[in-house]
């Protein structure tokens, strides 16, 4: 699981809202560059990253609530909310599945057919964690999250911070 | 667990003084769901402890460029924390599931084992257990329950022995008194020696 990047330009003495810009444009950032290859049931990693990153795209609107426009964070943090709940859904059993298959290596053979039979129940919640989840990731796309969570950031961010931040 | 509200932030303030009033209060909130969560069979409250704990760890990791080395510091201690309760929750949540599993194959079993005997049958030998077809199966999931529930209990033990020591060592006070980065001096004003 890839570690938080730091948010650059943060100090003691930085403007709360221009810290909660900085702090969002990254956070949302690392959730959509871990979105490719997330539906991969082979590869848990992938979604285990997006929901590390989401998890933090979330404290991070949580955190910094108080600096941005009150409707639209409201309606922004429900989106990454159900986000996070969907990653959820298909993450769970990746791990329940992780946890039976190094118990069952530990177990006798007799023991493994009752533990194959529980997962192989746990395979069918995250077939469907995985469409429940391609279906949030459409509504993601559809409804721009990306380019909202931006112009979220920008609103908190003051004039001069602004510009400073404008190649 | 909705989290506690914070008072008197500003975004027109300086990161570091609303950071600290974030902290004080996720700390607070920590520490609130301690006299439930050290009893064992209080799983609700040990959840929300850990959700706590999580919310304490990302405030300290997103400020800590502002906060310094006492909030890196606090940020490990409640990831510590949170993974230890999260290891908890997880076998509270797959107890119940294996429990669940096993009380359907068995309702299947019992089923089939019924459908076996015929409509007219008078009684039922043991014998007919023997083609039971999940039969092979409950062995393991007995094991695993055996295993989820000592687990529980294992990492329940060291939980309280964790969180007795960090409360002895004044964890919460401790990490308040580091989160104040020395502010740079005013200026003196003109014609006044520094002392």
């Amino acid at each position: 699981m890839a570690k938080a990047r730091p948010i650059p330009g943060l100090a003691s003495e930085t403007r709360f809202g221009d810290a909660a810009a900085a702090a969002v444009e990254v956070r949302a950032a690392e959730v959509f560059e871990h979105s490719a290859g997330v539906l991969d049931t082979k590869d848990v990693e992938g979604v285990h990253a997006m929901r590390v990153s989401t998890r933090r795209l979330r404290a991070a609107l949580e955190v910094f609530a108080v600096c941005f426009p009150r409707k639209e964070h409201k309606r922004l943090l429900r989106e990454v909310k159900a986000l996070a709940d969907a990653l959820g859904e298909r993450r769970d059993p990746d791990v329940a599945i992780g946890a039976l298959t190094n118990a069952a290596a530990e177990l006798t053979q007799a023991e493994n057919a009752g533990i194959a039979s529980l997962t192989a129940e746990l395979r069918e919640d995250q077939r469907r964690g995985n469409a429940g989840l391609e279906q949030a990731l459409e509504r993601v796309r559809a409804g721009h999250l990306e380019a909202r969570l931006a112009a979220l950031a920008r609103a908190a961010r003051s004039d001069a911070a602004e510009e400073a931040a404008t190649p | 667990m909705k989290a506690r509200k914070v008072k008197k932030l500003d975004p027109d303030g300086a990161l570091t003084d609303n950071a600290q009033r974030i902290v004080a209060v996720r700390l607070k909130e920590l520490r609130s769901f301690a006299p439930r969560a050290l009893d064992p069979g209080e799983s609700g409250a040990l959840h929300d402890m850990r959700i706590a704990a999580k919310r304490l760890r990302y405030v300290l990791e997103t400020t800590e460029p502002a906060l310094g080395s006492s909030a890196r510091e606090g940020a490990r201690t409640a990831k510590k924390l949170q993974d230890l309760l999260g290891d908890i929750h997880d076998c509270d949540v797959m107890l119940p599931r294996v429990r669940a599993h096993t009380d359907r194959l068995r309702a299947e079993d019992a089923e089939w084992v019924r459908e076996a005997a015929g409509a007219t049958a008078k009684d039922l030998a043991p014998a007919a257990v023997r083609s039971a077809p999940h039969r092979a199966r409950y062995r393991g999931l007995e094991a695993l329950t055996v295993y989820l529930t000592a687990r529980r209990a294992v990492l329940f033990e060291r939980f309280l022995r964790e969180w007795e020591a960090l409360e002895a060592g004044g964890f919460a006070v401790r990490m308040m008194e580091g989160l104040s980065p020395p502010r740079p001096e005013p200026a003196a004003p003109p014609g006044e020696a520094a002392p």
